[in-house]
């Protein structure tokens, strides 16, 4: 594993970082925690040469597919299909404003989206769906699903975990952004969270835990995705930090939906900058 | 009317039985759900047909995922199941995304008697009826029962089948039309009755006796209930001096419903009479058939409320 390699990523997730907080303060709404938290992720999925696509025909047939089923982190994952040609980059600044397609949550109307998403619970049903079709015309394309802790709650992701592994879809990828906040509360106040890794793992998956952080640790277990020869899908929980890289936002459930004001938008600018 | 010799469930999927064998891309999924005709499916077509267990959300979501990679995609199983368990998935995944999926449901009304509101599908053309994108299709005999399963393998968007069972006298015939979502069966110039699914039968008969009576009554069987046929739906409204809608489900958003938007949105003043079942819960025990003539939708109930 290079350190250019991983040198890159890293700036290239806190460049993701800056124009999400620049998006969302631009805003004044949208969902910035859940959003940095998984920025790490998603910069290695389309920049560590994990997925493949062709940004100019988005419909490719044999294009991987990736569904943000936490779709309330739309921000990073538009400043990531922007930057890579699926639409203008200029778009960005509209994020959420009148007739601008980037809404709060990600829609099919958006260039390089593959699912509809904001209710959580749906997008590793869906994703089942498109790793069964891949299985049935025996295609090579991956499926990708990354969704949050807190949407782990929702009876529907255990529906699809045990039919995903019934019908062997090991080209299915599921990730959990695993920052143990939901959106008013720490998970562990809500739910029992004891044991998440080895419910995947009775529920028929293989799993892996890492950082979610750690590019030393992400790019290899991405990196080996194509390459399983297991019967089994794959859940690679990502331990994470809601608000990652702004140390005021860290790990506090009020940055799920807060707003930076002008004072916090230059603090949070200035500790980006230093990353 | 001749008496069908198939069971009108196994028209549809008998259907989606011939559609599989020509198109490789049509698939079923069943949510522990059976029908004597998925037998020969499920043997001759296995890779075309799952059973995801008793888990709806998924089904619905799964079916997405198969419908935007191109399949053309059946789902089934009992009517309050695959339409309020899986509402939000229905929603979202199908109409939002407007993507083919066939909806079937089984259970139309009261059809599941005895089993209790659990298994009643007496709301579900209300709440279908808001989603935006979808096309709902009530067939009353075996004959359009298997048009509607063609009719949904074209649409490029959702479709909501009810599935009715048992064998049902044929109304139509093979070279029927059913393209215009309803379909004008008596004429009368009294009464209009406007009835959906396997109440058409029954509004069949209590025309009979109204004309009988001298109170020349006529029939719609509004097989289409969205979108509705809004050119042919005013030329009905336009030759009748009052309306009557009849259905097997809940008066709260129905067809009774639809037809009084549809009045008012269009600035129609016509007398409407709208027959259904209560607004409440059915706890009472009996079958399909003693069930409908305890909320006065048999032939002389239906009969005495028209009168009155």
């Amino acid at each position: 594993m290079g350190t250019e390699k991983i040198h890159k990523l890293r700036e290239k997730a806190n460049w993701i970082r800056q124009r999400v907080l620049e998006m969302i303060t631009n805003a004044g709404k949208g969902h910035i925690g859940g959003a940095f938290s998984c920025a790490d992720i998603l910069a290695v999925l389309y920049y560590g040469d994990v997925l493949r696509f062709q940004a100019a025909n988005p419909d490719w047939v044999d294009r991987d597919r990736f569904i943000l089923s936490k779709g309330h982190s739309s921000a990073a994952l538009y400043v990531i299909l922007s930057d890579l040609g699926y639409f203008p980059s200029a778009e960005l600044n509209n994020f959420q404003k009148e007739n601008c397609i980037l809404g709060a949550h990600p829609g099919l109307k958006v260039p390089g989206i593959e699912a509809d998403s904001g209710s959580l619970g749906h997008g590793l049903g869906i994703g089942a769906g498109l790793a069964l079709n891949a299985k049935l015309d025996k295609k090579e394309y991956l499926t990708f699903v990354l969704m949050g802790d807190g949407e782990c709650c929702e009876g529907s992701v255990w529906e699809a975990a045990m039919f995903a592994s019934r019908q062997k879809l090991n080209n299915l990828i599921g990730i959990v952004d695993k920052n143990g906040l939901c959106s008013t509360d720490f998970l562990e106040n809500c739910v029992k969270m004891e044991s998440f890794e080895q419910r995947w793992e009775t529920f028929g998956w293989d799993t892996v835990a890492v950082d979610g952080h750690s590019f030393e640790e992400l790019i290899p277990v991405f990196s080996q995705t194509r390459s399983r020869e297991s019967e089994k899908p794959l859940m690679i929980i990502a331990n994470t930090t809601k608000g990652k890289g702004v140390s005021f936002m860290e790990g506090k459930p009020e940055w799920h939906h807060s707003v930076p004001n002008q004072e916090q938008f230059e603090l949070a600018k200035k500790e980006l900058n230093r990353e | 009317m001749t008496n069908s010799n198939i069971d009108i469930r196994d028209a549809f999927f008998d259907e989606i039985y011939n559609l599989a064998k020509a198109d490789p891309r049509v698939i079923l999924l069943v949510a522990d759900m059976g029908a004597f005709s998925l037998v020969k499916f499920k043997k001759d077509f296995p890779s075309q047909f799952i059973n995801v267990g008793i888990a709806e959300q998924n089904m619905v979501s799964v079916a997405a995922g198969l419908a935007l990679a191109g399949r053309k995609v059946f789902i089934y199983t009992i009517i309050p199941f695959i339409t309020q368990r899986c509402y939000e998935q229905v929603k979202i995944d199908l109409c939002s995304m407007n993507l083919p999926v066939t909806i079937l449901g089984v259970g139309p009304g009261l059809t599941y008697g005895n089993d209790g509101p659990t298994h009643h599908g007496t709301q579900d053309i209300a709440i279908m009826r808001a989603l935006p994108e979808i096309t709902i299709l009530n067939p009353s005999d075996a004959i359009m029962a298997a048009a509607s399963i063609n009719i949904s393998y074209k649409n490029s968007g959702p479709t909501y089948i009810r599935i009715d069972k048992g064998k049902i006298p044929e109304i139509y015939n093979q070279e029927s039309d059913f393209q215009d979502g309803l379909a004008e069966l008596k004429d009368g110039g009294d009464l209009t009755i406007i009835a959906t699914g396997i109440m058409t039968h029954q509004a069949l008969k209590a025309a009979q006796e109204l004309n009988n009576r001298g109170l020349s009554t006529g029939v719609v069987d509004l097989y289409r209930i969205k979108p509705l046929n809004k050119e042919k739906l005013l030329k009905i409204i336009d030759n009748s001096k009052r309306l009557v809608t009849l259905e097997e489900n809940s008066i709260v958003g129905g067809i009774g419903s639809a037809i009084s938007e549809f009045l008012t949105d269009n600035g129609k003043i016509i007398p409407l009479k709208r027959i259904a079942l209560p607004d409440t819960h059915c706890f009472e025990s009996g079958d399909r058939n003693s069930l409908l003539a305890f909320y006065n939708l048999n032939i002389d109930g239906i009969i005495k409320t028209i009168l009155n």
